[in-house]
């Protein structure tokens, strides 16, 4: 569904990715693991089109999305949730999900569909109706964050690109958020995970990519990436009973 | 792009990135043909990137090629070199997953499955191919008799008693033991043989034919080098037209031996690889000395692994007797290590049939013989001993005067 060869990108004169090359298949939940300024997030902006790579392509369903933009983008199927969730805080639950569908509004306008999600999104997140008419400035960390969630399925895009969904929430609500992403993957949407909690995002993905320096050094499946030495020791915590110290 | 291709792509620039860091030797030999990273942007820059020979293992001895932390570490093999010097091979835990997986997957394609009895009869110098198919048939659930140093017979035996369904073996030995069967048994349907796998050595199709016609038997055959990813590296399917490269586990080339240029598709020439997978020992362009040539077309079993011919001969000095692989700077380099001096010797195989037989003449001084006939026939015993040990085979060791084998075949290797 998605392929990324070659990607360059760079804030002025730093070169943040170098050489990344990557692909996500229809129906996955594949993640992106690497320490902070490894290039996760300019990888997942580069997608969505708020950074312009130097070099390489991006193939979405077969075709170049590089150059176009972030709205286009988004018409195109993939929608970013970006870190810090970026909701609207003055407008209700409710009006924020409008917000979400507002393609399909104006496109196709699709009332059954966008009321149907509706429905689905706060079947998903009880928490979500209760709250719907009030402003979602007013919701906790968690909430907002099932929010950004919700909104971007409301897209209905194919490809969901999720910033660090678990940012700052305590971890039962990180347990909810990433059930949820398994909830969604099952409904048939793809998606791109960037997340600090390595362990709990290989946890939920298929497949994961190692970035280090902008670069990526390892790939393959989850359960392999899980129990790699390089990846407990670096980014899924030190653990000295896994990890034995034989001498060097 | 197809898909494997690009996979293969993602795979080979996280390998080149991961070496580059971490193995000295890959940057320096990168760095010397000013090739980064970088530089590989589409599967055909693998050209761009240094050949690695064998000699790379020893110059590197011990743990100098290693990708990981040695505690990263979990099984390491030390295999001898052709001209003696040691080579080890680490694996991680994934690595050792790895091979089990490309075992299963070869095993597998061969029809073995959890109902069958599996013995293996391999030499000690095919150990660790040995040990890597007892790994793999376990995964698949199968009974497994691992190979074990005991006599021809009591091999037969074993396969009588405990109905063997799939002998895994070399050609040359599995021919030695189907020959004494027969001799053993007076109808071939006494046996429970259901197929023969060969590893090691390429098979010949009238002896594939004949195991067939006498005992009805399948014979499949699989290609590995223990250095890279073991038996399984490529297999034949039910078509038997070639054997399939596990494409996801590494990367394949045919190079002219002499210029290291590529060659053309379905022109025959080395096959080089590139591991896509291994995390302790990543290889890069590494040259085999195996010759062979990728088959063209589609396969009728489906499998979308581009096939290679079975490897029929190399591009050095080295020979493969019941997959032990050994050339004239072996032999020199036992002599020196057992007399502290190489005398001059000739090293033939005989190819009769059923089995291999090695006859290593070696030119005997007064150094080595004091008179005495019974010291000698000692001496000799002792340093056949040394050669089955120190080279994994039997040979038969045959004083002979120097000017014999100067006259003939000087440090030579001879088959006939």
């Amino acid at each position: 569904m998605l392929t990324i060869q070659n990607l360059y990108a760079q804030y002025g004169a730093i070169t943040v990715l170098k050489n990344c090359s990557l692909h996500v298949d229809e129906g996955e939940i594949v993640t992106l693991i690497g320490a902070n300024g490894a290039g996760k997030t300019t990888l997942l902006s580069t997608i969505s089109g708020l950074i312009r790579p130097s070099k390489g392509n991006i193939l979405f369903k077969g075709k170049d999305i590089v150059g176009l933009s972030p709205s286009k983008i988004v018409s195109c199927g993939i929608t970013q949730v970006p870190e810090g969730r970026e909701i609207f805080g003055p407008f209700t639950v409710r009006e924020n999900l409008e917000i979400g569908a507002y393609l399909r509004h104006r496109k196709e306008r699709d009332k059954t569909g966008i009321k149907r999600d509706m429905d689905y999104v706060f079947a998903l997140f009880p928490r979500l109706k209760e709250r719907m008419n009030q402003p979602a400035g007013l919701l906790s960390g968690g909430e907002q964050q099932m929010l950004a969630i919700a909104r971007a399925f409301m897209g209905r895009p194919r490809l969901l690109l999720l910033d660090e969904p678990s940012l700052g929430l305590a971890p039962m609500l990180v347990n909810i958020i990433l059930d949820t992403i398994k909830e969604l993957n099952k409904e048939g949407l793809t998606i791109l995970l960037v997340e600090q909690n390595a362990r709990k995002a290989l946890n939920v993905a298929h497949r994961g990519y190692v970035l280090e320096t902008g670069r990526i050094v390892l790939h393959g499946a989850s359960a392999e990436l899980r129990e790699d030495p390089e990846v407990k020791r670096a980014y899924l915590g030190k653990d000295y009973k896994d990890i034995s110290e034989r001498g060097q | 792009m197809k898909d494997i291709d690009n996979i293969q792509l993602e795979l080979l620039q996280a390998t080149v990135n991961r070496v580059y860091k971490r193995v000295p030797f890959y940057k320096r030999q990168m760095d010397e043909l000013d090739i980064t990273p970088d530089d590989i942007k589409t599967l055909d820059d693998i050209r761009k990137l240094p050949f690695t020979t064998r000699d790379a293992f020893s110059k590197n001895y011990p743990y100098d090629l290693f990708a990981v932390p040695l505690r990263d570490i979990v099984r390491i093999h030390s295999l001898r070199g052709i001209d003696g010097t040691p080579v080890v091979i680490g694996y991680t835990r994934q690595d050792v997953g790895h091979r089990v997986e490309i075992s299963k997957r070869f095993l597998t394609s061969c029809n073995v499955t959890r109902d069958d009895i599996v013995q293996i009869c391999l030499d000690t110098g095919m150990s660790i191919a040995a040990h890597e198919l007892k790994e793999g048939a376990e995964a698949i659930g199968a009974l497994v008799i691992p190979p074990d140093p005991i006599s021809l017979n009591a091999q037969i035996r074993i396969m009588i008693d405990f109905k063997t369904t799939t002998l895994i073996s070399t050609p040359s030995y599995a021919s030695l033991m189907l020959s004494c069967l027969k001799r053993e048994l007076s109808s071939a349907a006494a046996i429970s043989l259901k197929r023969i796998i060969v590893v090691g050595e390429a098979i010949d199709t009238r002896i594939r034919a004949r195991w067939m016609e006498e005992f009805s038997v399948d014979t499949r055959a699989g290609y590995g080098i223990s250095e890279v990813m073991g038996q399984g590296m490529a297999y034949e399917c039910e078509a038997m037209n070639g054997l399939h490269l596990a494409s996801d586990y590494f990367i394949a080339e045919i190079i002219d031996p002499e210029t290291n240029q590529p060659l053309g598709h379905g022109e025959e020439g080395e096959l080089a690889v590139t591991t896509l997978t291994n995390r302790a020992n990543p290889l890069i362009r590494f040259k085999t000395g195996d010759v062979t040539r990728i088959i063209r077309g589609e396969c009728p079993c489906g499998n979308p692994h581009v096939r290679i011919a079975p490897i029929q001969k190399r591009v050095d000095d080295i020979i493969s007797i019941r997959g032990v692989k050994l050339s004239a700077r072996t032999i020199s380099w036992f002599l020196n290590e057992q007399l502290g001096s190489a005398p001059k010797f000739c090293l033939s195989i005989s190819k009769d049939d059923p089995i291999e037989r090695l006859e290593l003449k070696i030119a005997i001084s007064s150094e080595f013989f004091s008179g005495s006939l019974p010291e000698l026939h000692h001496w000799l015993h002792r340093l056949e001993d040394a050669f089955q040990e120190k080279i994994g085979i039997q040979c038969a060791i045959i004083p002979t005067e120097e000017r014999a084998i100067e006259e003939f075949h000087n440090n030579q290797v001879i088959c006939h």
